[in-house]
Formats: structure tokens, C-alpha cells, sequence
């Protein structure tokens, strides 16, 4: 993927945005609401024409691949036609791509559908429609797939079986997975690779190792002690962040062990040490604040509403 | 192309919308055929009424009330082609047939072939309550000649309108939009276009002008051929459909 621009109307969603991913991992594509995510993928799918730039399968666009259900598969769209049932629907992209009917079947039963398969998509909730994207992606048992947001609407059980599920096809079967979020604690666990955005430009590209590797320590941690104003005053002697606040005190930039091993030394009695927010989440934060759609309008006009839809 | 005109198909009868504008055009057949029937040869003080069970231009008449069911094929096509945009389906359909020229020739294919069916079904309605109704008012008309071209070009007009449905509803995407905009054309613009006669020259080049000299056996002023009807009418479908395809199918899908 190189170069990617794209605007609509004043709105500049994307500029000049190049990442690649890797074969057989999965890579989070992660960004603020409205920082180009789904834009970026529609347009490496070729339902939405850039601007400017390429991006390719292998070095083939995705309108010139031969067989593109059997190449990549999509989760893009949780909206189905509600009077038809979700294995005709996943019949009918069998018929399109020359797959026999059966494949229905089988990905029915592979994202845990099989009984719902009879019933009209209509009547689904939004976590079974995620599965039946999920379904029609898998349908031609593609080695590239896309993934845009396809933990929301799932419950907590829902977002547990899709990490496993990704793992899965990443890990075993050596397919290579591309999938976005606006959390970063939602992929955490499941991805190899983070591609970070904010305002449709490139912030961090990098493995996750190397991610929290920067993260370490950057976090907050929560201390609560009788004696809170005697270990504030020994942190701020070591010039270390923090904000006291009654009994507790919120730290910056250090771990917790860094503090216990702090407070042991000078026999500070503490009833309660833990990071509140992670450091990788704090990195994110901060790669990512204030470069949302409806932050960070093109020079000289005004953020329009909903204007990227 | 087939593995794509079957998908179109299975769409088509994996939701219900087929059965009820079927239902809807066998009603509409059957109903104008016992209402020109029980009228045929009625007296209309002096008016002009339609012709006595028996009369070849009643028969015309009475055959050609098949063709007047071309609204719901027309609706049928509009809908087969921009459900894909009002349920967000072209995303999926588009994923798998990137080069969406082919998604639009598929549908022109699937729904002119589906439509010939269609209308041999809706015809087989209209020649039943025909042959039932005027037999019993005395003179049933043979199914031969003049009545089998009548009933022909019915067809023509169901399965042409069918297409024509396809590439309007490729040029202008709204569901809602296409179809409104299709009935107040062929029930307003074009009715109060046929009363003018100063426009009749151009009349006979628009849908309803082709329509009529498709349907009318007997020489009609001012019509074309009914072949050329046809080829105008076709013409109109395919040409909506590549400009559709041009100007609209190409557009962002976001």
C-alpha cells in the first residue's frame, strides 16, 4: 500500500497513507473513530477509488485478481438483506464466485452459525452478523483477510472466540490477517504487527514487541498508603510525576515494582500499589489524541457533521 | 457470466418480492380481461366503447391487457438492481465481482430471461379468463393469427421492460427514487406528451409511443413498426444500463 489519498468533498480522510503488511501475521490497523480506517481499507479493495496512490495483493491491485473471493476475503459490511436467510445469502456469493453450494455450510458451522443458518438474516443480532461477514470472507477459503472493526457488536464471550479464531488463522493455518479497531486493548492480545493512524496519516508502524518495549513504564499506577504524604515527597525528590489526591496517589512513568521497591526501602506502609492505565494504552493515547475526524479539520474550514458518509 | 446470472437468480428467489409482483401482475391481467369482457359491446351512449365479444379489435384489446402488467417487471428489474445499494449488499456483490460492468450485465441477462417465464405465466392468466369469460358470453376467440401476435408481443414488452427496470435502476441507484420517478413519467409525462399533438411526431420515439405500436395490430397513425418499437424500447434499457453503469455503478461504495 503506497501513497493512499483520498477526500470527499473538503474533507481530507486520508493523505498519503503507506503501510505494508506481513505474510502468515495478523497486523491491528488501529485509529481514533473517523481517523481513515475504513476508508483506507475500502479503498485497498477497490470500492472506493483513491486520489492518489496503490495498494496491492502480491503486487496485483484487487480488481485485477483473478479470483478475488479465493484470494482475499473482506468483513467490511454487518448489513444483509433482512428477508433472506444467512446461508442463502452466503449462496449466492458461492454461485458469484464458483464455489460449490456446500462451502455455506461449512462456514456456517466454522464461525458457529450452523443453527441459524435457516432464519432471515433480518432477525440477527449484531454480533451474529458479524459472524456471518465473518462467514462470507472465509467462503473461499482465502489466504488474506481483511477485518474492519469485527469485534463490535460481539459480547465479551463473542470478542474471546474471535481472538482465538484469528490466532487461528493467523498462527496455524498461516493466512495473513489485516484487522482494524479503535482499541488497541481489543487486538492487544491477538496481533503480531500494529499499523497506528491518526487524521488519515501513518503515526507508528512496528511489531507489538517493539510497541510495548516503548510502553514500559509509561503508564499510571495507583498508590494508596497511610503515610501518602511522606512517599510523595520522596518520589517528587526523585523527580518523578505524580498527583496526590487524599490517601491515594496517581504516578506517572513508572511501574509498580520501581514504586514498592521505593516505598520498602523507606518503610512507607502501602495498602494498595497497581497500574491503573497501561503503558500501552498511554502510548496510544497519546500517538492518537486530538487527530480524529472532528479534531483535526482540513485548514480553514469547519469540521462538517458526518461528512465522510 | 452464468455463475453470475445464477447468483442474480438465487437472489431474486431467495426473498419474496418475485411472488408478490407476480401475484401482482396476474391480478392485474385477470382483472382488465373480465372488465373489457363483461364491457365488450356495452352500450356507451354513443361514446366509443369496446367492440362485442367476437370483433377482431375487441379480441386486440383483450389480448394486449398482458402488456399493460410492464410496470410491475419494470419494478421488478428496479428492484433487482438497487436492493443491492438499499441493503448495502453491493459491498459483498462488488468483493466478488470487482469489475462491476459484469454485475450489471449479469442483471441485464438474469432479468430478461426470468422475465420471459414471468410472462407466459401472466399471459397463460389473461388467455384463461378470456376463453372462460367471453366463451360464456357466446364467442371465444380462436388462439391463432392477429391473437398470437397480439399475445407475442406482449411478452416482448413484459421481458424489454424487465431490462429496461435493470438499467434504471443502475442509473439512479435510489430505490424509492426509480420507481416514483419511473410511474410519474409513464402516467404523467408521457400521458399528457401523447394528448399533444404538435409532440406526436416525437411521442412514437418515447416508451409508451413504443409500447403501442408493439401492442396495436392494426395500422395506428403516426407509430412505428412494432419491430422497430421493440428495437426503441431495448434500446432505451440498454442505454439507461451503460450510462448507469458509466455514471453511477463506478461511484464510491462507502
Amino acid at each position: 500500500m503506497r501513497g493512499l489519498t483520498k477526500s470527499f468533498g473538503a474533507v481530507r480522510a486520508v493523505t498519503d497513507l503507506g503501510f505494508t503488511v506481513e505474510p502468515g501475521s495478523v497486523t491491528g490497523f488501529l485509529g481514533p473513530n473517523g481517523a481513515g480506517k475504513t476508508t483506507t481499507l475500502r479503498m485497498v479493495l477497490g470500492l472506493i477509488g483513491p486520489d492518489a496512490g496503490t495498494a496491492t495483493f502480491d503486487g496485483v491491485p484487487y480488481a485485477a485478481l483473478a479470483d478475488p473471493i479465493r484470494t482475499v476475503g473482506a468483513v467490511l459490511e454487518t448489513a444483509f438483506h433482512p428477508a433472506r436467510s444467512g446461508r442463502n445469502h452466503l449462496r449466492v456469493y458461492c454461485r458469484a464466485a464458483g464455489l460449490p453450494v456446500e462451502r455455506a455450510d461449512e462456514v456456517l458451522r466454522q464461525v458457529g452459525l450452523a443453527d441459524a443458518g435457516g432464519r432471515r438474516a433480518g432477525s440477527y443480532s449484531l454480533g451474529m452478523r458479524q459472524r456471518l461477514a465473518l462467514a462470507t470472507a472465509l467462503l473461499g477459503d482465502p489466504g488474506v483477510l481483511v477485518l474492519d472493526e469485527p469485534a463490535n457488536g460481539l459480547d465479551p464471550e463473542g470478542i474471546q472466540w474471535l481472538r482465538g479464531f484469528l490466532r487461528h488463522l493467523a498462527h496455524d493455518q498461516g493466512r495473513t490477517v489485516l484487522v482494524s479497531s479503535h482499541l488497541l486493548s481489543e487486538v492487544e492480545q491477538t496481533v503480531d504487527r500494529v499499523v497506528i493512524v491518526g487524521a488519515g496519516r501513518l503515526v507508528r508502524e512496528g511489531s507489538m514487541a517493539d510497541l510495548r518495549a516503548g510502553a514500559d513504564g509509561a503508564g499510571t499506577v495507583l498508590v494508596r498508603s497511610p503515610e501518602v504524604a511522606r512517599l510523595a515527597e520522596l518520589l517528587r525528590a526523585d523527580g518523578v510525576p505524580l498527583t496526590l489526591d487524599g490517601a491515594s496517589l496517581t504516578v506517572t512513568g513508572r511501574t509498580t515494582d520501581e514504586i514498592g521497591a521505593r516505598a520498602f526501602a523507606a518503610g512507607v506502609e502501602l495498602h494498595e500499589l497497581r497500574s491503573r492505565t497501561s503503558g500501552l494504552e498511554e502510548i496510544y493515547f497519546q500517538l492518537t489524541a486530538g487527530q480524529g475526524q472532528f479534531a483535526a479539520p482540513a485548514p480553514g474550514t469547519a469540521a462538517p457533521l458526518g461528512g465522510a458518509r | 457470466m452464468i455463475a453470475l446470472v445464477r447468483a442474480e437468480w438465487t437472489k431474486l428467489f431467495t426473498t419474496r418480492v418475485w411472488i408478490g409482483l407476480l401475484l401482482g401482475a396476474c391480478v392485474l391481467a385477470g382483472g382488465f380481461s373480465v372488465l373489457f369482457t363483461a364491457l365488450a359491446g356495452a352500450d356507451t351512449d354513443g361514446g366509443p366503447g369496446i367492440p362485442p365479444v367476437g370483433n377482431p379489435e375487441y379480441e386486440e384489446l383483450v389480448f394486449s391487457v398482458g402488456a399493460q402488467a410492464n410496470i410491475l417487471l419494470l419494478i421488478l428489474g428496479i428492484i433487482g438492481m438497487t436492493q443491492e445499494y438499499r441493503h448495502r449488499t453491493a459491498t459483498p456483490t462488488f468483493l466478488a465481482t470487482p469489475r462491476r460492468h459484469r454485475v450489471v450485465t449479469a442483471k441485464l441477462l438474469a432479468y430478461g430471461l426470468v422475465a420471459v417465464p414471468f410472462a407466459l405465466v401472466v399471459l397463460a392468466v389473461n388467455v384463461l379468463v378470456v376463453m372462460i369469460h367471453a366463451g360464456a358470453r357466446g364467442d371465444a376467440p380462436s388462439l391463432g393469427g392477429d391473437n398470437l401476435r397480439t399475445l407475442a408481443s406482449s411478452v416482448l414488452v413484459l421481458v424489454v421492460f424487465a431490462i429496461i427496470g435493470v438499467g434504471v435502476g443502475a442509473l439512479l441507484r435510489n430505490q424509492v427514487g426509480a420507481i416514483v420517478g419511473s410511474l410519474v413519467y409513464l402516467f404523467v409525462v408521457e400521458a399528457i406528451l401523447s394528448a399533444i399533438g404538435a409532440v406526436r411526431d416525437v411521442y412514437k420515439w418515447l416508451p409508451g409511443g413504443a409500447v403501442q405500436s408493439i401492442t396495436s395490430d392494426f395500422e395506428t397513425p403516426g407509430l412505428l413498426e412494432a419491430w422497430q418499437g421493440g428495437l426503441v424500447l431495448l434500446g432505451y434499457g440498454l442505454l439507461a444500463a451503460l450510462l448507469g453503469t458509466l455514471l453511477a455503478v463506478r461511484r464510491d461504495i462507502v
